[in-house]
């Protein structure tokens, strides 16, 4: 198998390689969850920190009576355990909409899902609605974003990359206009501060139950996308090569999104809108493992969690004040996503 | 008829704000300096007045002594007067057009247009795209900046005396000082270890806020009352994590009045929030709501700084709240209040059981 892939040189490195790889994936995660759940605004030294892990871990249900105790395990370790997820499940949803529409610029902001998401959480939160229920309008919402994508963009039934990105443009912008008048209509001294706090994207309010809440989606739609990864790579082909290989595009391309709906609408609904992951993580993971969706997909999970965990470390930790989340993602998203673009241009020789 | 007005006390006539004299041949004209040194200029005492800053609104009908001149307003402030006490004091402000304004102070133009005014009240300091539309209208347009109470007492001066009452704002402004300075020479012998650490959260329900010193009017009354802002490491208005409520470990926490779904449980029930010294004390406290909230600087505000005084000093202050209360609000609204108003306003009924707050209870 080694030899065989080995071929595939530049686009697909060897084995051996990306063990390595995912061995230095696997400790960053691992060293970005560790620091993260030992440093904050209070102070718990990393000793004590390990210490009421471990004693936690030993024994479960035991009371969490200390205030060293219940920063730790109330408020840094859901904190921590919804970034990493929602790294981890935006970061997939980027791999696999980069995949099916074999174009890189692709991500759920551009495809106007995450606008979507956001007028259906908003709607929820002016109808004075939390929870599941916030979660499954979220969802809708999202998911309608998609289709309307979908249908905008088939013309004389074919649907082109462009059509598509512009259609998601289209869509986006619609849902964004929709979420200023809810905006608008709000009452200003409750919803309206819940719609532009939970908009811009945060993990402060984190708890378990939010983790519960989330977390069902957000593992079966990686879950899934991971099931689907050989039909990754054959979506990545032409339409006429992916039927050719036994695939109906069509119908698999459409299980993608409302995956990628469901993703979404699970990370969006428990922690607002967080831009770049889905474009900046699957990237670097390509450069790194290559275009095959067996090892892009897990090296993309472990990528997108690890750095989803060290920015939101930063935003919490730095400053007295929270630091936007946004901020930071698109302070370390955007130039790295424009190097990369150089980068691949360059390698492709498109002048 | 002339409105000179040289008050005896001299921050009345501040570097942005003189009110000057017109000659005998304009007796009826009223000129006023307002925060962006523009020149006010009314032929008689206005009448129908818009107010787009929130806490304007309550200020302009204390001022009156009645909501008749008010005609239009800021939908927050609407709000406010809906849930508080001047709901039931003046039922008929309840239905004062909020049409003027978006509650992000950009007026409608052609509603405040038909409310006619002969003075729109608006803030200053935040750009010529929320002013240059009412002016370009025609109409009358006074700007005001907010945060301290030096501020205050200007733009509640301007607007006494738009009105034609510069006697009224005299009293109010005496009334303020002699409260001010009772306060500032009771706890002027207090150690720095004396003054409990409060912190005040401008939001809490989806967002938790909090602010430093500068320009924080809360600030400003946490160390007139003789105490230390928790939250003094701050650069402005942030938001902030429990965590770092935890860090601060503040001895008395305040809560905003503006979410209506707020009470002191929020900080009980929270896992983190229920550990700090504030609440082990049981000294978490919403801040009331009366002619309008008592968080930002108002025409109340001598009220507010005697209940924190009280709480945060029982020991140092004992000013009757209740009569305190009944006094003003005869003054502002002419209007007695009843036991059960003051139970209200102060949230006796949420958080009657907390430290220090038997004081408030009526006799």
């Amino acid at each position: 198998m080694s030899t065989l892939v080995a071929e595939g040189g530049g686009i697909a490195p060897r084995w051996s390689r990306t063990a390595l790889s995912f061995a230095i994936f696997g400790v960053a995660l691992l060293a970005a969850v560790m620091v993260s759940l030992c440093v904050g605004r209070y102070s718990v030294n990393a000793g004590r920190a390990l210490e009421i892990l471990s004693q936690a871990m030993l024994h479960p249900g035991r009371a969490i009576d200390t205030m060293d105790e219940r920063i730790v395990l109330l408020v840094r370790a859901p904190r921590v355990v919804i970034a990493a997820m929602a790294g981890a499940a935006l970061a997939t949803a980027g791999v696999a909409l980069q995949g099916v529409f074999r174009n890189p610029l692709v991500s759920p902001e551009v495809l106007g899902i995450s606008q979507g998401a956001a007028f259906g959480g908003a709607l929820a939160i002016t109808m004075g609605i939390w929870g599941v229920p916030l979660l499954g309008i979220v969802f809708v919402g999202g998911f309608s974003a998609l289709v309307m994508v979908g249908l905008l963009a088939r013309i004389n039934g074919r649907t082109e990359i462009i059509t598509v990105i512009l259609s998601g443009m289209v869509v986006g912008s619609l849902f964004s206009a929709c979420v200023s008048l809810l905006q608008f209509i709000a009452d200003p001294n409750s919803s309206l501060p819940a719609i532009v706090y939970w908009l811009m994207g945060s993990f402060a309010t984190a708890t378990w139950d939010r983790v519960l809440v989330s977390a069902p989606g957000l593992l079966i739609g990686i879950g899934l996308l991971w099931a689907l990864r050989f039909r990754l790579n054959v979506l990545s082909l032409d339409d006429s090569e992916a039927r050719s290989l036994g695939a109906h595009p069509d119908r698999e391309r459409w299980l993608v999104f409302v995956l990628v709906a469901l993703i979404v609408g699970c990370q969006v609904a428990v922690s607002g809108i967080v831009g770049w992951v889905g474009l900046v993580i699957p990237h670097a993971a390509r450069l790194i493992v290559g275009h095959d969706h067996r090892r892009l997909l897990p090296a993309t999970v472990l990528m997108g969690a690890a750095f989803m965990v060290a920015v939101d470390t930063l935003a919490r930790t730095v400053t007295a004040a929270e630091i936007p989340l946004g901020v930071l993602t698109a302070i370390i998203g955007a130039p790295a996503f424009g190097l990369l673009l150089r980068r691949h241009f360059k390698d492709r020789e498109v002048p | 008829m002339s409105y000179r007005f040289r008050g005896s006390s001299k921050w009345l006539l501040g570097a942005s704000l003189a009110i000057t004299c017109a000659g005998a041949a304009l007796a009826q004209e009223i000129v006023i300096t307002d925060h962006e040194n523009r020149q006010v200029e009314l032929d008689a005492p206005a009448s129908r007045i818009v107010t787009i800053p929130m806490p304007m609104a309550s200020g302009v009908i204390a001022l009156s002594g009645d909501a008749d001149r008010l005609v239009g307003l800021n939908p927050l402030s609407l709000t406010a007067i809906r849930e508080g006490i001047l709901g039931k004091i003046f039922p008929d402000a309840a239905h004062i057009s909020d049409a003027v304004t978006g509650t992000d102070f950009v007026p409608n133009v052609e509603a405040l247009a038909a409310v006619r005014p002969d003075l729109v009240v608006q803030w200053g300091g935040r750009g010529p795209e929320i002013v240059d539309p009412i002016v370009n209208a025609g109409l009358t347009t006074m700007l005001i900046k907010y945060g301290t109470e030096e501020l205050t007492r200007q733009y509640m001066t301007m607007v006494a005396t738009a009105i034609g009452k510069p006697e009224r704002i005299t009293e109010l402004v005496d009334w303020r000082d002699s409260v001010q300075h009772d306060i500032e020479a009771k706890v002027a012998g207090l150690a720095e270890e004396e003054r409990p650490s409060v912190l005040y959260l401008g939001r809490s329900l989806s967002d938790i806020t909090a602010a430093g010193d500068k320009g924080s009017y809360s600030s400003w009354y946490i160390a007139l009352t003789g105490g230390r802002n928790a939250a003094a490491e701050l650069d402005g208005n942030s938001s902030i994590n429990r965590e770092q409520i935890a860090q601060w470990d503040p001895e008395v926490i305040l809560l905003n009045s503006f979410e209506p779904n707020l009470d002191v449980n929020w900080v009980y029930d929270d896992p983190i929030l229920s550990m700090t010294k504030a609440a082990q004390q049981h000294r978490v406290y919403k801040m009331p709501l009366g002619g309008y909230r008592w968080d930002p600087p108002n025409q109340e505000s001598p009220l507010t700084w005697m209940w924190l005084a009280e709480l945060l000093h029982p020991d140092l202050f004992d000013y009757d709240l209740r009569a305190e209360m009944s006094k003003a609000y005869e003054t502002l609204y002419n209007y007695q209040l009843t036991d059960a108003d003051i139970d209200g306003i102060l949230w006796v009924a949420q958080q009657g059981d907390s430290s220090g707050y038997d004081q408030f209870a009526a006799h």
